[in-house]
């Protein structure tokens, strides 16, 4: 199945109302990683809503982005506990041991890092999450293994 | 009905009507920017806030959304809102020097003007929300408010020119900066980095619309409209009264 095809049945899983677009639009991000620019003529014909409302949708929401993501997405905190804790060196290590480019993505699609304000854990700090799993009390120290349990084949790597 | 104290004069209105209306209905001029009576309320620039007291406490709202309730007591120019308002008039004309609407505003409220003043740039936009609301309600909705905080801005779609737009230049007669540059001579539009083909009056031959807003209105109206300006649909009508039977009683 091509994308096109793809996302015109995504779409179809909700009713044609303007209403389900953020739904659609977070359902595209699960399927994809991203929301594919080819996405928003599809979505915007289907509900018959602008494809600049689309847009704005993809462009304010953090969980949706128009950029692929990496396979595994790593949330490092950044708020005021984690960041006295020392968030900026695991960013830095991070960056180091994955070559992170600007956007902190990898080459192979298989991490990106993005920085966040607050996990809500802050007695755990520094807290990183990485999928859906979360460590309290990173080290850098423990960062190069936990990295390489996710990367490609190793034990994390579902 | 109900009724509602503004600058001591007591005024009636219909419960949820928003309170700049009832303010300019009866007659008390409300300063504002990204209210336009065209358009739906915004609640974006803030020129327009006013202190509301009600069950004994004060408080500081927009009133162009500002839903009225019964028996509030509203003032829209105590020493503590044009304090306020002064600020945020200083605050918009620093982003849009250029802007002869917000200069009228802050001349007229006496706000602080050469102190915030930052060098004219290109970007002049304050965010009003006016030409979206604009598109939204008279175009098709081609552009919106593009991210997020101090990146946010008015786009299309990947920044690109805007696939839904039909050229019908509501955005750019809003505008109260100047800042979306709309062109148009004789035979075309050019706004957003489109440039659209004028259609003529099928009478006088005067440029009319854009063939994007004649199809829009096509498909909106489910029949396609007459290529007629005002002068020339007015005079066709005539010319049918004069011609036909008139019903005289």
């Amino acid at each position: 199945m091509d994308h096109s095809t793809h996302i015109e049945e995504i779409a179809r899983r909700y009713p044609a109302e303007r209403r389900f677009s953020l739904a659609i639009l977070q359902d595209i991000q699960r399927e994809f990683n991203y929301i594919p620019a080819e996405a928003l003529p599809i979505v915007a014909a289907r509900l018959d809503t602008p494809q600049a409302h689309l847009y704005a949708l993809a462009t304010f929401y953090k969980s949706l982005s128009l950029v692929p993501k990496g396979k595994h997405v790593v949330k490092l905190c950044d708020g005021t506990a984690c960041h006295m804790r020392g968030a900026g060196n695991l960013l830095g290590s991070l960056s180091r041991q994955l070559r992170l480019d600007a956007d902190g993505r990898t080459d192979d699609g298989q991490f990106s890092v993005e920085l966040v304000n607050c996990l809500g854990s802050c007695a755990l700090a520094p807290v990183m999450v990485v999928g859906e799993a979360y460590y309290g009390k990173v080290s850098l120290e423990q960062l190069p293994t936990l990295v390489d349990s996710y990367r490609e084949g190793g034990e994390n790597d579902e | 009905m109900i009724s509602i104290t503004v600058n001591g004069r007591v005024c009636a209105c219909e419960e949820g009507e928003y309170l700049l209306d009832v303010a300019e209905r009866n007659g008390m001029l409300i300063p504002h920017l990204c209210y336009h009576r065209g358009l739906l309320p915004i609640g974006a620039c803030r020129v327009c806030i006013v202190e509301v007291i009600e069950r004994g406490r004060s408080k500081v709202v927009a009133s162009c959304v500002y839903p009225v309730r019964d028996g509030i007591e509203v003032h829209t120019a105590s020493p503590r809102i044009r304090e306020q308002r002064s600020v945020i008039i200083a605050l918009l004309l620093s982003l849009a020097p250029g802007s002869t609407e917000i200069k009228r505003l802050a001349l007229q409220l006496g706000a602080d003007i050469p102190r915030l003043v930052k060098a004219p740039e290109s970007d002049t936009c304050v965010l009003c929300g006016r030409c979206t609301a604009a598109c939204e309600a008279l175009g098709t909705g081609a552009i919106a408010k593009v991210g997020r905080g101090v990146t946010k801005k008015i786009a299309a779609p990947f920044d690109g020119m805007p696939p839904d737009c039909i050229g019908c230049g509501s955005c750019a007669h809003v505008c109260p900066t100047g800042t979306i540059a709309y062109e148009h001579t004789d035979e075309s539009v050019s706004v957003w980095g489109r440039e659209f083909e004028l259609m003529r009056c099928t009478g006088c031959n005067a440029p009319l619309m854009t063939r994007e807003q004649h199809d829009f209105l096509t498909r909106k109206g489910g029949e396609s409209p007459e290529l007629l300006c005002e002068r020339c649909g007015k005079q066709g009508v005539a010319r049918k009264l004069k011609t036909r039977e008139r019903y005289l009683g």
